[in-house]
């Protein structure tokens, strides 16, 4: 996939600000990226502002975040990213123990707690989706009425049918490999003859001898009988074409991103660092959609960070959105510039979006903007095999159970995915690095015994990770205060978060299930959460040590008024008609599965009405030369 | 034997020619890869990895056209797998040497038979004692034509089309399309491998060898906008990058960052049997098994069981982590230079 020659300097914050374009868009992470492709593709003049350094997407650039994640001794989601003050992002590493009523601001996010979070999201170009884990699973239609089917959360205002025409858009822009017979499952149905764009990953030897214990195992959930099985998880990363793919026409997989055709990328190699970063671009990424964006004329201005929204008092369109553009990462010095439309985008992520939105003042009439913060809460369950299951090898996940993601018990706790590992204890114990380290220091061996004790360690790890449903409340939220500012002067999040009980139970659930399968197994139970973990959370006498999922939703909610939501079904904002929130942002609930795809198949969504307004909306902006920064007509 | 047969016997000798010369292009490559220090030299790493991808494309393309016509591509055992010094048509010789200029001055000869310059004597310091005799490749012997690469691959054309007038096109691509190696199995840089059943895809399919490497220089850029293998090279050679207004001649782009002292003192072409020292001997022995597991899994693939490039993936990352340990490790004579891998072919699964 080529990407354009100097794409990042086409413009600068001066011919920005003397240009009026059709769209604006803040972020050039999925969501900014298939809005500007689609949007350019109908012949729309776009923007993007991308607050990281654009100049990464090169083939050099990319070599550039392995070398930094090869040498890095913490092997963390942004271990491969400089650091970059003028654009901070959370860091798993930065989290602390909040005291009760000291609002821990040590780091990027302040966190009130009670929990504190270890969530993170990638602010460079590509986003959180250049070291996401591209595992890509559709929603279930009973994600989008949970409060109609069973009292809890929120309905959506749209169903699963309604967007399962933007599910395929997602899963032909990412390049999903799976089979539609294993995705099948619990109500999500495809159109007759719908195949992925490529054929299913194979399930790796541990998860295989994971399946050996769990297929067929009968659970009770919710007072019925549920039966458990090990699937292949749908992936975005390239396996073998399907031939059979859109009418027999095929699939043609997107390699690396790259300023030249130096071409590396392919299929997936089976490298166990999916996260932070496929070496060979075979795991999709948002670069990959940015390249086709830019090579239709979108225009982009990197390190440039959006300060303000600006919006008519008459009739609350947006006008403009202020930003300001560094040169040295290190350095606060800065120009300040504006970038004008017809329509403006807003696609940060989830707590940048409201962030933004809310340091511009713009709280939203109906109060929600920066509630209803959700992201998934993992519970991580590890033991050690009887025998050597080959942990270390394959993706860092290929299947899991999903058996108890939906059901009626939802009515009474959370329902849950469990992925298994091939990595290993890596995410909970430190593995294989504190395993070295323990048999060194503990066991004193050295030389081969050393070789062979580690060996035997870690290729009999299984780590089940529970990915437990989190539902919409308004208390857990991003707020701002002027006293929390980063080196450009932005405002920062201030999150107050809680893991709801309906979590827990869910969580506790699964805690005793990952019990009874390890007994299965025959697999001794490692698993230890310690009160002093920053993630420690107690429930019912029982304590869970509680990690973030990176899985960001619910701060600018979707629904069927201004009074109920923020945005309504194709994420337009209900009291800026010319602005959008896009992202995570919009979803009233998260469910079950990892966000990105449903984000992405909303943002196609919300593509086709941006394009019908802004044909509907022809009237060309009136361009009066010199008054940027004052408050602007409408367009009307 | 009649003449059409003959001709036939022929044009299969004259593919299995060209699958084994492009085979014998990638192990050169590899040594030179393979040597550079980890975290060193990034874009002499890039370019000739970008190379090398290609050099197996162009192998693929060359055993897709020979099993359009019936062949059987053979890539294992002592009489097809190249040994070094390898010499192609035109006098090229290929040795297996570490990123060195010279190494980069071979490859600018390999990729362009018009570029002029010293060949290596044998006894120059990187080759001395270490060019005992040079092993032809089987495109030197076979051509009866003034023997370059572009000729070669020309007779081959020529042939294809004779075959195809008198036999008839159905009559001469009568291979399984079943041993075609497609998109299923292969992709990754340097192009998608094109299944070859008939003139005009064998044309295309040759063409796409001729006009990214070896062969036509005519245009700095092949079909698809990139580079081609002897530019690419050229911009080691100079330390600088091709601008896209420059003419074939130098680069005047910014400067590229090649450090000729930041790879490992490989021994010109080693062999296993120069390791006296049983851990080195021990570890030649592991990499050329590999190689030789390698190039089985390739014959496999090209011969109906094209789901064999599956397994050579892992093969080749083990190949690579061989060699480093070859490459890390000087040799115990004394004189500075490291061991490396001697890509020979071991009979013993």
């Amino acid at each position: 996939m080529l990407y354009p020659q100097n794409a990042a300097a086409r413009t600068d914050p001066e011919a920005v600000s003397e240009t009026s374009y059709d769209a604006v868009i803040v972020g050039g992470g999925i969501s900014g990226a298939i809005i500007a492709d689609q949007l350019s593709r109908a012949g729309q003049r776009v923007l993007i502002l991308e607050a990281g350094p654009g100049d990464d997407m090169t083939i050099e650039g990319y070599e550039e975040y392995l070398t930094r994640f090869y040498s890095a001794v913490t092997k963390d989601n942004q271990s491969p990213y400089a650091v970059n003050p003028n654009a901070p992002m959370p860091r798993s590493t930065d989290v602390r123990n909040i005291v009760p009523g000291q609002p821990d601001s040590s780091s990027y996010l302040v966190q009130n707690g009670p929990y504190a979070t270890d969530t993170v999201y990638t602010r460079v170009l590509g986003g959180t989706t250049m070291h996401w884990e591209a595992k890509v699973m559709r929603m279930l239609p009973e994600d989008f009425e949970m409060a109609s089917r069973y009292g809890q959360g929120l309905d959506w205002p749209i169903g699963y049918d309604d967007l399962e025409p933007h599910y395929q858009a997602a899963e032909r822009e990412i390049g999903v490999s799976a089979d539609v017979e294993d995705q099948t499952f619990l109500g999500v149905t495809y159109p007759p003859g719908y195949v992925f764009p490529m054929r299913g990953l194979p399930l790796s030897y541990l998860d295989k001898m994971v399946a050996r214990g769990v297929d067929g195992t009968e659970v009770e959930a919710g007072g019925e009988r549920v039966t458990l099985k090990v699937r292949p998880f749908p992936q975005g990363r390239n396996g073998i074409p399907n031939p059979a793919y859109d009418g027999g026409k095929g699939y043609t997989p997107v390699g690396a991103v790259s300023t030249h055709q130096v071409e590396t990328g392919g299929r997936c190699q089976g490298n166990n660092n999916c996260v932070p970063l496929c070496p060979v671009q075979a795991r999709y990424h948002a670069g990959k959609t940015l390249a086709k964006a830019l090579g239709n004329g979108v225009e982009l201005l990197a390190k440039s960070v959006a300060y303000k929204v600006h919006t008519d008092p008459v009739n609350g369109r947006v006008t403009q959105i202020e930003f300001r553009t560094y040169r040295d990462p290190s350095s606060p010095e800065h120009v300040t510039g504006t970038a004008r439309g017809r329509i403006f985008v807003i696609g940060a992520g989830a707590i940048e979006n409201a962030r933004l939105m809310l340091a511009s003042g713009l709280n939203s009439s109906s109060g929600l903007m920066g509630r209803n913060l959700m992201d998934h809460a993992y519970l991580l369950n590890w033991a050690l095999l009887p025998e050597i299951a080959g942990t270390g090898r394959g993706t860092n996940s290929t299947g899991g159970i999903v058996d108890l993601r939906g059901g009626s018990f939802r009515g009474k706790h959370a329902g849950f995915g469990i992925d298994i590992h091939n990595d290993g204890w890596g995410w909970a114990t430190g593995a294989p690095f504190t395993d070295l380290q323990h048999i060194v220091d503990a066991k004193h061996k050295f030389g081969p015994d050393l070789r062979r004790a580690l060996v035997d360690q870690v290729s009999r790890q299984l780590l089940f990770a529970f990915m437990v449903e989190v539902p919409p409340n308004p208390s857990n939220r991003v707020t701002v205060d002027p006293a929390y500012r980063d080196q450009l002067g932005n405002m920062r999040p201030v999150l107050s978060y809680s893991i709801p009980d309906y979590t827990m139970r869910g969580a506790a659930y699964g805690r005793r299930l990952a019990q009874r399968i390890f007994e299965r197994l025959g697999a001794e139970d490692c698993t230890a959460y310690s009160p002093t973990d920053y993630g420690y959370v107690s429930y019912e006498g029982q304590g869970y040590a509680i990690r973030g999922g990176n899985h960001l939703g619910g701060t600018h909610v979707m629904g069927t008024s201004p009074a109920n939501s923020v945005v309504d079904a194709t994420q337009r904002s209900w009291d800026h008609q010319n602005l959008y929130l896009v992202g995570g942002g919009s979803m009233p609930t998260i469910g079950t599965a990892n966000v990105t795809l449903t984000i992405a198949a909303l943002c196609f969504k919300s593509a086709e009405r941006m394009i019908e307004q802004l044909r509907a909306e022809r009237a060309p902006v009136a361009l009066l030369a010199g008054t940027s920064g004052s408050a602007q007509g409408s367009g009307q | 034997m009649n003449t059409e047969s003959l001709e036939m016997a022929r044009l299969r000798d004259l593919l299995q020619a060209a699958v084994e010369l492009e085979l014998s292009t990638i192990p050169p490559y590899l040594c030179a890869l393979y040597s550079l220090w980890p975290e060193s030299n990034d874009t002499a790493r890039l370019i000739i990895r970008s190379v090398v991808v290609e050099e197996m494309l162009h192998m693929v393309l060359a055993a897709n056209v020979l099993n359009a016509i019936g062949g059987e591509p053979r890539v294992t055992g002592r009489e097809h797998v190249p040994r070094y010094p390898h010499e192609l048509p035109d006098g090229v010789v290929l040795d297996l040497l570490p990123f060195c200029p010279e190494a980069i001055e071979g490859f600018l000869k390999v990729e362009n038979p018009q570029y002029s310059h010293r060949a290596l004597g044998a006894d120059h310091p990187l080759l001395a004692g270490r060019r005992p005799d040079v092993h032809l490749a089987h495109a030197t012997t076979i051509t009866q034509r003034p023997a370059t690469i572009g000729a070669f691959y020309a007779e081959i054309i020529e042939g294809l089309e004779k075959a195809a007038a008198t036999t008839g096109e159905q009559a001469l691509f009568r291979g399984d399309p079943a041993r075609q190696i497609t998109r299923d199995y292969y992709y990754a840089g340097g192009g998608i491998p094109r299944p070859v059943t008939d003139l005009a895809s064998a044309r295309a399919a040759l063409t796409e060898i001729i006009d990214q490497g070896e062969g036509d220089q005519a245009s700095m850029y092949d079909s698809d906008g990139d580079l081609g293998h002897y530019f690419r090279f050229k911009q080691l050679k100079y330390g600088r990058s091709y601008l896209p207004l420059d003419d074939a001649g130098t680069p005047s782009g910014p400067e590229i960052d090649v450090d000729w002292t930041a790879a490992y003192p490989m021994i010109a072409n080693p062999r296993g049997d120069d390791y006296g020292d049983p851990e080195l001997r021990a570890a030649s022995d592991a990499a050329n098994r590999t190689w030789s597991g390698l190039l089985r899994q390739l014959e496999a693939a090209f011969n109906g069981f094209p789901e064999a490039l599956l397994m050579a993936v892992p093969a080749m990352f083990s190949l690579r982590d061989l060699a480093l340990v070859l490459l890390a490790n000087p040799l115990p004579c004394g004189d500075g230079r490291h061991a490396g891998p001697a890509f020979e072919w071991a009979q013993d699964r």
